[in-house]
Order: structure tokens, then C-alpha cells, then sequence
């Protein structure tokens, strides 16, 4: 180690002080104000709830369409609601369920597994929370004013851009899932600084918990995974709003543009909602089977490899829609590369099985039998992944087979493997070992008799998202059986939903760590709210079988920071590779504000849907005035003194600007998901060049000379503000001062020059896609560029109230950052614009 | 002059070869993209897939490269798994191990891509 | 799994994609029941080694030996019969799916999905349309026909499983499709691409014929077509009184309406409505009150006004030989 320890301090100790004094931190308000709570615990268990609650109701969807199709020629259902049910099943499972729910878990309890007393940003957890709950509010409740989405999750256009037929559904799965998507990559920033700075100290990257590497690896994926789907949200809405031909064919658009950008998000998505439940698996098997993992680093191997090798699969979906054979033989050889590192995860748990002595319990029970079934689509997978049986198999009941052998056995039997698991962590007591495993059997048995028939009934030509079928096509058999079979796995999973509410407090409680598992997690104590009572120093990968007395320690405040003298929230920064301590982290508390912003941009989301601009402009206004508001409260505070004595004779900076900071990381991590979108929208403009002859029609471009002059000052703009953080890393305010003003008109000038070009050529936006996607890239950097001015705007104001200065210019830092990008986004979008349809 | 560059301390190191994997996949997949939107589709695939199997035989190399570096981290596979001490030597011994697994799946996956470029021959084959 | 495998292949329906009819077809249900099989061997070895992995009691294995399982069944062993299957898989799909120079067509078919029907022309050798009908088409066995799917409103998917796997049709593209039919018979296929409310009411039939009777019938509605129609044929009268040709047309008569599907050969089909219900006189009286009953969102409105006998009157026509 190359931090110094010394004993703790023993002389002045006040124990009972300390822990009054971090409990009156840590505390939730009390009254109505509980709910403006950030605490990781209390965000995470109602994300759960959450997230649990959006499941049952889709699975009432999912009753709903087995009853439906029961028997042949029923008219239980007409088929408008129909297509509603199942559109909006696949939807709220996917969007509301899948993807939330391992957020929800991570944020619950990555800190303590890491030691660490919170995620770095709180307040971002929370904001995540309340756009997903609001969002997803605003899209289920679409279906009780028959207004849902109706044209299947995936939402191809032309069907779903055409207004007479989806109505306002497609407004509310574009603009409410969007809004949701934000949460996921909010999720994502929280989740990769979390895991990659706020380690305990001596949790090096090979002591990582298995978990928190799932974790990171997904984290990762999510950033570039949503914003290919954000951005092709952005062409959709246009196209729906403003008539912009982005996917109309008779105008030069293309409906395959979307079918790709959906599926550079859907399947990496699949392995997004895989990787975490398999994650659980990976902490419950260890702890049941007795000893450390086998093969941890074949787990990394798996994640990383199942990480990269899922972004080279997305055309499988399309195998069927004529693109040239070679093409599809890329993605099917990728698509079966996949299986090697899946195979490797489930081999690594049989051989932490067999290497140690395995104790059966109810979470094994659902993990193994989850496994079982997950192998079974895995290897259905395999198969559709060979292009012609997938000519055969695709959009049929076989495909629906598959994927839910895939997400049901892979992610929601571990999920409920790791409910049953980690309860324990939520209540002190443990969840019912004989109605767990009464809802098994019938989860398992159930699931097995819905959806194994369906493999035949798609093979013998039934295609999905049919409303019925006619009789004696050896269909009907087939179907009752699956009816029968969901109706007992439905059974299955009310039993899990008894027994998580029914009442527990006649149940004594669990001692510490009931099921003696060796992960760090287990410190944390379901009655108190600071996480860790102090940040230990870890030595091992399993500390609590490997460690003697290193809760006695943790609880007795003998590690770190276990005061909280000056009243802040405080936890600890440590290196990426090593996790030495580098700075002692003051997080935001409790606010009104994370409400506030997402209640705004909810607004904005759901007056967009409805065509009100003012509200939607309001809404706008009062979101960027609350996330001023936060930023200003809440983050860069110059701190009373340069550093603190966290404990055991180390003396922490409390603050750090630049590469070592969290938030320098949060701005580096979400302007490369940003830079993903604005990649996809570059895709799309050569997407188009490739599919037509004549890209342009014929039609007048912006010219080389204003996306030139734009281009100049944007690069202008960068350069004065990197001296304006050298004026000001010297001293100089008023020169800082001096130069921000000058970056601000170089700004705006620069984003009006951007948009002389195609305003003086008279490119019309709805006559063809070239002028379309021209003004899409255009409107992307304009944006950016506003957005720039008023980060710009909030440094001038920093330093002017003597917020920023020489020793804390955190904010400028950042804002340079996010500079570099703004310069690459413009040096791309000016060049592409200006000059290749000359170059062609 | 030294044969394998310096040893770099970083994180970044372990996602080599799959970043190598992903650049050789998406090369493979938009040239023959780019390719069959403008030409026949009966036309023969001929340069392009000799073009692309150089590019293969590139990224192999690169593969092999990262994957001697990181058997250099490991160790020369003196060491056994599981690393698991709290030392930044092991810590090192992880990277590598972790690494040189990772080239080994990225080297696996290049040449499952590459099949096609043997298999197909024309854009509509 | 296996014990299922005789039962599986031993169904024989009309939309069947193991009751095979075609080269293509045939191919891919060979791949699709050995792959099967093969699965469920894997299958049966892999979880039998977890529960007997779970269930094992006495001396643990050491974890160098663990390491090897992970080694050889968790990579080696996977990544090799990946690998062989995937070569072969690709080795033989320019050969299930083949390409072929155009000249090469024996029969040449232009098929358009509209919501919620089909648009068949049938094309001479340069492309020009010889006739034109819907929601059926008629393939001579032992033959190339090449399709050319395209489509009209939304995306469709073409799909004949009992002759081959399935080809998109996507508004501003033409896919072209190979079939080599090779059983005579008659097959369904559905519309596959979820394309609005009636998706499910979306599909078509495929009457499989000796290449003679393909011809000979090729003969008949090429020269029908030719000759004007009895002007006076029972229940065209009502059939043009009540507008019925505004959107649908019948050769050689004043209904030469584009928008709906052509119903000069209406009476040579099984099922009408792209499947929707029975091609029998309560069936088609049926669907001209109210087309909107049976398939709801279908661009047809309601009759209400149109009396009864002129009703049956219109049904008869469309139900009589031409």
C-alpha cells in the first residue's frame, strides 16, 4: 500500500457521538418530506417497487393475450386492444422492467458491496427515479384511455408513422420512453464513476465483487447502446411532428434506417438486462456453494467479450428484410461468437459447484432451474442465429419462445433468485423457504408448459402478434396448453408477491449475514441509513470469510471517516486500478430539486406529445432554471478547509478538479454516450448517400462558405477558452473574465453561421430526406452549442461571485471538456454538410 | 531498442483486443455494405474479399500482439489464477490473465467473422 | 425433446415449415431438426452436470481441476462446434438461397402487400404485366420462379413456409425471391410483418401445379381477359350500380377500380378476403355489408343500403366461373 496507516485515535473517541452525528446526516426527513429522500437505500428499494409493479401489470397484459388466444376464432379481445396489449407487454417488460430493474438493484446496493457510504451523485439517482416513475406512469396509463402504443416494441415505421393508424401512441412510446432512456444513462454515469472511484481503499481491480464488474460492463454498454436509440427517436418525433421524410420512402427516407438504429439498441439491450441477472448468480453461487468463485477472471473475460461481441449482432433481427447474404453472414458469425462467452458464465458457476459443497436453498433453486431454462433458449439462439433458419423461424411463435426462454430464465428467475437472497438486507428477516419453493415449482412447470408448445406452434407457421388463428391447424392444442401454462407461472409469481408483503413483524429477526456469505454488502444494516458505520480497508474478495473482525471494526468506526463533525455527507475517492484514497467526497443531500427537474422534464416530454408548446416551452424553462439551481447548490462548493483527517492519520483533499475528479468523469461519460447519438445521426447521412445515386435529388446543399465560416468560429471559440482556463489556473480573473465573454459571441455567432447555409439556399426541410438530415446535424450542434453558452454563462457567473478561482476552476475544467467534444461535433457535422456532397 | 513496448499501468489495456475485434467488424461489414448498395448484386465479391481477408490477417496480428503483452503481464504463465491477493503484483497478474483471455476470445471471434469472406461470393450470392 | 421429434415432423399442415414442399424449404427443415437435436443433446449434458455438480456430496473438486471444466466445456469444446456448424451453415446458404441471373426465371411474379391483401401480377419476359389477381398465387412445380416483392403502405413479410423461408416487403425497396417449388399441393402463408390491425387476417394461398396445368391455366386468364365480359351476366349490374368498381376492378367490365384487390378470378379462390373467411355465399354476402366486421381496419366500407337481393345478386357474380 503507498497510503500510510496508523492506528486509530483512540485518545478523544466519543463513539455514541459519532454515530449520533452521522445518523443525523444520513437521515431521511421526516413527514411528506421522506419522499425528497436521495438516500441510495430508500432510491433503490422504491426504483425496485417500482420497477417489480410495472412487471406485474404487463404480466396482467401478458394473461391477457394467452386468454385471448386460448382458443381459435375468440373474440375476447377486438383487435385494436389487442394490438395495444401486446405493444404495450413487450414495452413496459422491456423499457420499464428489464433495463430499471438491475439499475434499481445496482443503485440499492452497489455502495455497500463497494464500501463505499453512497454513489457519487445522489441527487442524479434520485432525478433517475422520478423520470422513470413519472414516464412510466405516463406510458401504461396510455392503455385506460385507449391511446396506447399499437404498433409492436419495436415500432416500425412506416406503420408507426402513420398518424391515422397509431395515433398519439406512438408519441407517448417515443416521448415517454425517451424520457426514460435519459434515467438509463443518468443511471449509467452514476454507475461507472461509482464503481470505478469510490471503491473501499485496498479493493483493487482484481477484488472487485464479481457483481460490480457485471455492472460496469453493462454501465459501458448502456452508453453506447441508447443514444443510437435516442437518436433515432429524434428522426421519428420529427418525422411525426414536422412531416421530416426521415423514413418515408416516396421521399427519399427509408424505413430500414430505423429498423437499424432500433436494433443497435435492442440487442446489446438484451445482453444489458442478461449480464447484471447473471451478476446475482454470480454472488448467490459463491456463497452457497462455500467458497470463493472458480474462475473470476473467465467471468471478466465473459462480461467484457459478451459486452463487445453484442454490438455485432444487431442485423439478425433482419436477416429477412433482403440485405445481401455476405452481410447477414457477418452477424450470424457474430451472433454465434456470442455463445462462447455465455457458455463460459454458466461453466464457471458449475465449477464453483463443483469445486466447493453446495448448500441447495431457494435462491440456488431459482438460479439453477433459471439456468436450465436460459440454456434451453440459448441454444434456440444458436439456432435463429444461422441465417436460414432464422428465414423460417422469424417473427413466428418460435422466435417468442426463444426470447422468453432467454429473458425469463436468464434474468427474471435470477432476479427472484437474488429477491430471495437479498431480502434479508432489506428487512433483517428472511423470505418464506417453503412458499418460495411452492412458487418455483410452479414458476418453473408453468413457464415450461406456456412456452415450450410455442416453439412448435411457430415452426408450424404461426406467425406473432396474430389475434387469432384459425381451427384445425393443430394450432388450437397447442395454444390452450400455453394458456394453461401461464395462467400456473402467473400462480408462481403471485406466491413470490405474498410472500415479499405479507406481514413479517411477528418474524424474529436474522442474525448479521444469515445466509454467511463472504461479500462486503453484508455489513450494511437494514436499520441504519449511512451504509458503512466506516469505510474499511479491504484484503480480499470475499472479506467477511477472509477478514477476522472486520465488522466488529467497521461497526466500532475503527476505518475511515467515521464522524461526520462538519455535517456533509462525506465518502471516499480512491484510485481506478489500486483504490489508494485520494480525495474525501462530499455528496448532495436531501432536495426538493431532483423532484422539481424531473417533474419539469416530464412536463416538457408529455406537453410535446400533446402539441402544447407553451407548456412544453415553461416546463423547459423551469427544468434548465432547477438544473442551475442544483448545480450551484449543490456541486463545486469551495470547502472550509483545503483537506481533512478522514481517520487512521490520513489527510484527504475535499477538493479536486480535473481527471481526479467524479465529476470530470460524469461530464468525460456522458458526452461519449452523447458523441454515440450524434454518431448515429452521422450514420444516417451516409446511410442515405448509400441507398440512392443521387443522395442530394438534386436539391441545393448549404454551400462550402458558411459551414466554413461556422466551422472557424467554433474552432476560434475553443481556443480562447482553453486560454480562458489558463488565464485562469494563473491568477488572472479579469483576463477569464475577458475571454469567456469573447468564447460567448464566438459561440453564438458560430451556431447562427451554421444555419445561414441551408436558411439562404432554401433547403426544405419536408420535401426530401437530404435537406432533412442536413438540418438534423445542424440542429444537433446548434443545440450543443446553446447549451455550451450556458454552461459558459454559468462559469462567468461562478467567478464573478467567487465560486471559481484559481485553486477551484472544477467547473471550467469541465466545461473544456465538454468543449472538445462540441468542437469534434462541429468540425464533423460542418465538414460532412459543407463538403462531401461536392467531394461524391 | 526494445522488442515489446513499456508495460502501461492502465485499465484501458484489457479491452485491446476486443476493440481490435470490433474495428475488424465493422470494416468487414460496411465496405461489403457500401459495396453492395452501388454495384450489381450478381457482381463477384473477388477484390473486396481479398481486400478483407489482409484486413483480417492485420487484426489477427494486432490480436496476437496484445495477447503477447499481456502474457508478459501475467508473468510467462509462470503464475496460476486465482490472483486474488491484495497486491498491486497480482493485481497485475489479473490484467494479464484477464487480457490474454480476452485476446484469445477476440482471436476466436476475428475468424468467425472472417468466414463469411471465404464462404460467400456475391453480394446476393 | 427428442421423444417429440417423430410428432413434430409427422405434422403435415398447409403453413407447415417441416411439411416441405420446396428446395429451400427442405433445406432448412433438415438444419432445423438436426440443430434441434443436437441441442437437445447438449442440453441433456449440461444441466445433467449441474444437478449432478448441485447434488454431489464428499471430497470437493480441487479448483485446478474446476478450472479445466470451465477450459474445455465452458470454450474449447463450444467454439469448436460453433465454428464447424457455423462453415457449414455458410458454406451451404448461397446454395439454399440461390441467386440466378434474371433470364434465368421460368415464371416471374410481382407481388405487392397492401393493408391487409395481396397484389399479384403475373409479368411477361420484359417485366410488362400480363394479368393481374390477389391473395393467390399459382407456381408450376419443378420450375424457377422468381418474385419480386415489393410493398404499397407499410412493411409486409412474404412467407410460403411449406416453399420457403421468409422475404420482407418494404415500401421503396424490391426484394427478389427465388422459389423452386417442387410438391404439388396447396399451401398457406400468412403476413408475417406485423402490419396494422388486420395483420392477422393477412394471407395468402399457393396452389402448387404440374407445369402443364400451369400453363394451360396461364392460357385461359391471359386470353379471358382478352374478351369482353357478358355484359348482361347476373349481378354485374348491382356490382357496378352500387359502386363496387371504383375500387375493384374485373377484366373486361367497367370496374376497373385500382385500390382494392382484382376480382375477376375471385371465383377460383378458396377463402377471400386475404383469408378472412370461407369463398362461399354467406361469406361474401357477409364481408359486402360490412367488410369492417371481419376485418377490422380494412379500407372497404359498409353497405348497409344495399338491398338483399341485389346482395345475393353481387355474391352469385363474383361466385360464378367467367
Amino acid at each position: 500500500m503507498t497510503w500510510t496507516i496508523s492506528a486509530p485515535d483512540e485518545t478523544s473517541r466519543d463513539r455514541a457521538g459519532e454515530e449520533a452525528r452521522l445518523r443525523a446526516v444520513w437521515s431521511n426527513p421526516p413527514g411528506w418530506r421522506y419522499w425528497t429522500t436521495v438516500n441510495n437505500t430508500q432510491i433503490g428499494l422504491w426504483y425496485c417497487a417500482t420497477a417489480f409493479a410495472f412487471m406485474l401489470f404487463a404480466g396482467v397484459l401478458a394473461l391477457l393475450i394467452r386468454v385471448q388466444l386460448a382458443t381459435p376464432r375468440n373474440d375476447f379481445l377486438t383487435a385494436e386492444v389487442f394490438n395495444q396489449v401486446f405493444t404495450l407487454h413487450g414495452t413496459v417488460m422491456m423499457f420499464l422492467f428489464a433495463v430499471p430493474i438491475f439499475e434499481a438493484i445496482a443503485i440499492f446496493l452497489l455502495p455497500p458491496m463497494l464500501g463505499a457510504r453512497e454513489l457519487p451523485f445522489p441527487r442524479l439517482s434520485a432525478f433517475g427515479f422520478w423520470s422513470f416513475l413519472l414516464g412510466g406512469v405516463f406510458v401504461c396509463g396510455s392503455i385506460f384511455f385507449d391511446a396506447a402504443p399499437n404498433a409492436g416494441w419495436f415500432m416500425y415505421p412506416p406503420l408507426a408513422t402513420d398518424k391515422a393508424y397509431s395515433g398519439i401512441g406512438a408519441d407517448i412510446w417515443l416521448l415517454g420512453l425517451s424520457f426514460i432512456e435519459v434515467a438509463s444513462i443518468a443511471a449509467a454515469v452514476e454507475l461507472i464513476v461509482g464503481i470505478m472511484k469510490c471503491r473501499a481503499p485496498g479493493m483493487r481491480i482484481n477484488m472487485m465483487p464479481l457483481f460490480a464488474w457485471y455492472l460496469l460492463i453493462v454501465a459501458g454498454m448502456i452508453l453506447f447502446a441508447f443514444p443510437p436509440l435516442i437518436a433515432g427517436d429524434i428522426l421519428f418525433e420529427m418525422e411525426r411532428m414536422f412531416d421530416w421524410p426521415f423514413f418515408d420512402a416516396a421521399r427519399g427516407g427509408d424505413p430500414l434506417l430505423w429498423q437499424h438504429l432500433f436494433w443497435i439498441f435492442g440487442h446489446p439491450e438484451v445482453y444489458i438486462i442478461f449480464l447484471p441477472a447473471i451478476a446475482l448468480m454470480a454472488m448467490i453461487v459463491p456463497t452457497f456453494a462455500r467458497r470463493p468463485i472458480v474462475g473470476y477472471s473467465w467471468i471478466v473475460l465473459a462480461a467484457v467479450g459478451t459486452g463487445f461481441l453484442s454490438f455485432g449482432l444487431w442485423v439478425h433481427h433482419m436477416f429477412t428484410t433482403g440485405l445481401p447474404q455476405i452481410s447477414l453472414a457477418f452477424f450470424s458469425a457474430a451472433s454465434e461468437a456470442v455463445a462462447i462467452p455465455t457458455g463460459v458464465q454458466i461453466f464457471v458457476f458449475i465449477a464453483t459447484m463443483l469445486a466447493g459443497r453446495v448448500l441447495f436453498t431457494v435462491p440456488m433453486l431459482f438460479g439453477t432451474g433459471g439456468l436450465a431454462i436460459f440454456i434451453i433458449g440459448g441454444l434456440t439462439g444458436v439456432m435463429v442465429a444461422l441465417v436460414p433458419i432464422d428465414w423460417q423461424a422469424h417473427d413466428t411463435y418460435f422466435v417468442v419462445a426463444h426470447l422468453h426462454y432467454v429473458l425469463i430464465g436468464g434474468m427474471l428467475f435470477p432476479i427472484v433468485a437474488g429477491l430471495y437472497y437479498y431480502y434479508p438486507l432489506v428487512n433483517a428477516r428472511k423470505l418464506s423457504d417453503r412458499l418460495g419453493k411452492f412458487a418455483f415449482w410452479h414458476m418453473f412447470v408453468g413457464f415450461n408448459v406456456a412456452f415450450f408448445p410455442m416453439h412448435l406452434s411457430g415452426l408450424w407457421g404461426m406467425p406473432r402478434r396474430v389475434f387469432t388463428y384459425e381451427e384445425g391447424t393443430g394450432l388450437d392444442v397447442l395454444n390452450l396448453t400455453s394458456t394453461i401454462g401461464a395462467f400456473v407461472f402467473a400462480a408462481g409469481v403471485l406466491i413470490v408477491v405474498a410472500d415479499v408483503v405479507r406481514p413479517k413483524h411477528r418474524q424474529p429477526k436474522e442474525e448479521f449475514n444469515p445466509w454467511n456469505a463472504g461479500t462486503l454488502e453484508w455489513i450494511s444494516e437494514p436499520e441504519e441509513n449511512w451504509g458503512v458505520r466506516s469505510i474499511p480497508i479491504i484484503a480480499s474478495r470475499y472479506p467477511l470469510w477472509d477478514q477476522p473482525e472486520l465488522r466488529a471494526k467497521i461497526n466500532a468506526g475503527d476505518f475511515y471517516l467515521p464522524d461526520a463533525r462538519e455535517g456533509y455527507r462525506e465518502t471516499l475517492v480512491t484510485s481506478v486500478l489500486d483504490a489508494e484514497p485520494i480525495q474525501c467526497l462530499r455528496v448532495g443531500g436531501t432536495s426538493m430539486l431532483t423532484i422539481l427537474s424531473a417533474v419539469a422534464l416530464g412536463g416538457v416530454f408529455v406537453a410535446t406529445t400533446f402539441h402544447w408548446w407553451v407548456v412544453a416551452g415553461v416546463c423547459g424553462m423551469v427544468f434548465i432554471v432547477a438544473v442551475w439551481w442544483w448545480l450551484w447548490t449543490g456541486t463545486g462548493a469551495i470547502p472550509e478547509h483545503v483537506d481533512k483527517n478522514v481517520g487512521l492519520g490520513l489527510r484527504l483533499p475535499l477538493y479536486v478538479s480535473g481527471p481526479a475528479s467524479v465529476g470530470w468523469w460524469a461530464m468525460f461519460i456522458t458526452m461519449v454516450g452523447d458523441g454515440t447519438a450524434f454518431g448515429s445521426l452521422i450514420f444516417g447521412y451516409f446511410f442515405y448517400w448509400t441507398i440512392h445515386d443521387d443522395f442530394t435529388a438534386g436539391l441545393p446543399g448549404p454551400g462550402w462558405v458558411w459551414p466554413s465560416i461556422s466551422l472557424l468560429l467554433f474552432l476560434a471559440a475553443w481556443v480562447a477558452l482553453i486560454a480562458a482556463r489558463r488565464a485562469n489556473r494563473a491568477g488572472s480573473t479579469g483576463v477569464t473574465r475577458l475571454l469567456l465573454g469573447l468564447v460567448l459571441i464566438l459561440d453564438l455567432s458560430a451556431a447562427a453561421s451554421a444555419l445561414v447555409g441551408p436558411t439562404t439556399t432554401g433547403m426544405d426541410r419536408v420535401v426530401h430526406v437530404y435537406p432533412a438530415i442536413v438540418w438534423i446535424l445542424l440542429g444537433w450542434l446548434v443545440l450543443h452549442a446553446l447549451v455550451g453558452a450556458l454552461m459558459i454563462f454559468y462559469c462567468a457567473a461562478r467567478s464573478f461571485r467567487g465560486l471559481m478561482n484559481r485553486e477551484h476552476d472544477g467547473d471550467l475544467v469541465n466545461v473544456v471538456l465538454y468543449w472538445h467534444f462540441l468542437t469534434i461535433t462541429a468540425l464533423t457535422t460542418l465538414t460532412v454538410v459543407g463538403f462531401f456532397p461536392a467531394l461524391r | 531498442m526494445r522488442l515489446l513496448p513499456r508495460e502501461l499501468e492502465t485499465l484501458w489495456t484489457l479491452f485491446t483486443a476486443p476493440v481490435v475485434w470490433a474495428l475488424h467488424f465493422l470494416v468487414c461489414y460496411l465496405t461489403v455494405a457500401i459495396h453492395c448498395a452501388k454495384v450489381d448484386p450478381g457482381a463477384s465479391l473477388a477484390a473486396i474479399r481479398f481486400m478483407l481477408a489482409v484486413a483480417t490477417v492485420l487484426a489477427l496480428a494486432t490480436i496476437v500482439l496484445s495477447a503477447t503483452l499481456a502474457w508478459r503481464q501475467w508473468g510467462f504463465g509462470t503464475q496460476e489464477p486465482p490472483h486474488e491477493e491484495p497486491t498491486r503484483e497480482d493485481r497485475r497478474l489479473f490484467q494479464g490473465f484477464a487480457t490474454l483471455l480476452l485476446s484469445a476470445l477476440s482471436f476466436v471471434s476475428v475468424l468467425f467473422v472472417a468466414l463469411p469472406l471465404a464462404a460467400i461470393e456475391r453480394c446476393a450470392s | 425433446m427428442i421423444l417429440t421429434l417423430p410428432l413434430i415432423i409427422s405434422c403435415q399442415g398447409e403453413q407447415s415449415t417441416l411439411n416441405t414442399a420446396g428446395s429451400e424449404a427442405e433445406d432448412i427443415a433438415h438444419l432445423i431438426v438436426v440443430t434441434a437435436a443436437a441441442g437437445a443433446i447438449v442440453w441433456v449434458c449440461v444441466v445433467g452436470l449441474m444437478l449432478f455438480a448441485a447434488a454431489r456430496r464428499g471430497e470437493p473438486m480441487a479448483e485446478q481441476s474446476a478450472g479445466l471444466v470451465i477450459a474445455w466445456g465452458g470454450v474449447v469444446l463450444p467454439a469448436s462446434l460453433l465454428f464447424i456448424l457455423l462453415a457449414y451453415v455458410l458454406f451451404s446458404m448461397p446454395a439454399t438461397r440461390p441467386w440466378f441471373e434474371k433470364s434465368r426465371a421460368d415464371v416471374e411474379i410481382e407481388i405487392t402487400g397492401e393493408q391487409y391483401w395481396w397484389r399479384v401480377r403475373y409479368l411477361d419476359e420484359r417485366g410488362n404485366v400480363l394479368f393481374e389477381n390477389a391473395n393467390e398465387i399459382r407456381l408450376p412445380a419443378g420450375r424457377k420462379v422468381r418474385l419480386l416483392l415489393r410493398a404499397h403502405d407499410v412493411i409486409h413479410s412474404f412467407w410460403l413456409p411449406s416453399l420457403a423461408g421468409k422475404m420482407d416487403m418494404i415500401p421503396g425497396r424490391t426484394n427478389i425471391l427465388w422459389l423452386e417449388p417442387e410438391r404439388v399441393g396447396i399451401y398457406r402463408g400468412p403476413c408475417t410483418e406485423f402490419c396494422g390491425t388486420s395483420h392477422t387476417r393477412m394471407s395468402m394461398q399457393a396452389l402448387v401445379l404440374e407445369p402443364q396445368a400451369f400453363a394451360s391455366w396461364v392460357e385461359e386468364v391471359s386470353s379471358a381477359r382478352k374478351s369482353p365480359a357478358d355484359a348482361r351476366a347476373h349481378g354485374q349490374e348491382a356490382f357496378l350500380q352500387h359502386g363496387c368498381g371504383a375500387c375493384h376492378a374485373i377484366d373486361g367490365t367497367a370496374a376497373r377500380g385500382r385500390l382494392g384487390p382484382n376480382l375477376t378470378r375471385l371465383f377460383e379462390r378458396d377463402r377471400i378476403g386475404a383469408g378472412a373467411s370461407a369463398n362461399d355465399p354467406s361469406g361474401r354476402m357477409a364481408f359486402v355489408r360490412n367488410a369492417g366486421a371481419i376485418k377490422p381496419g380494412a379500407l372497404m366500407p359498409a353497405f348497409p343500403e344495399i338491398n338483399e337481393s341485389d346482395l345475393r345478386a353481387i355474391s352469385d357474380y363474383l361466385g360464378a366461373a367467367r
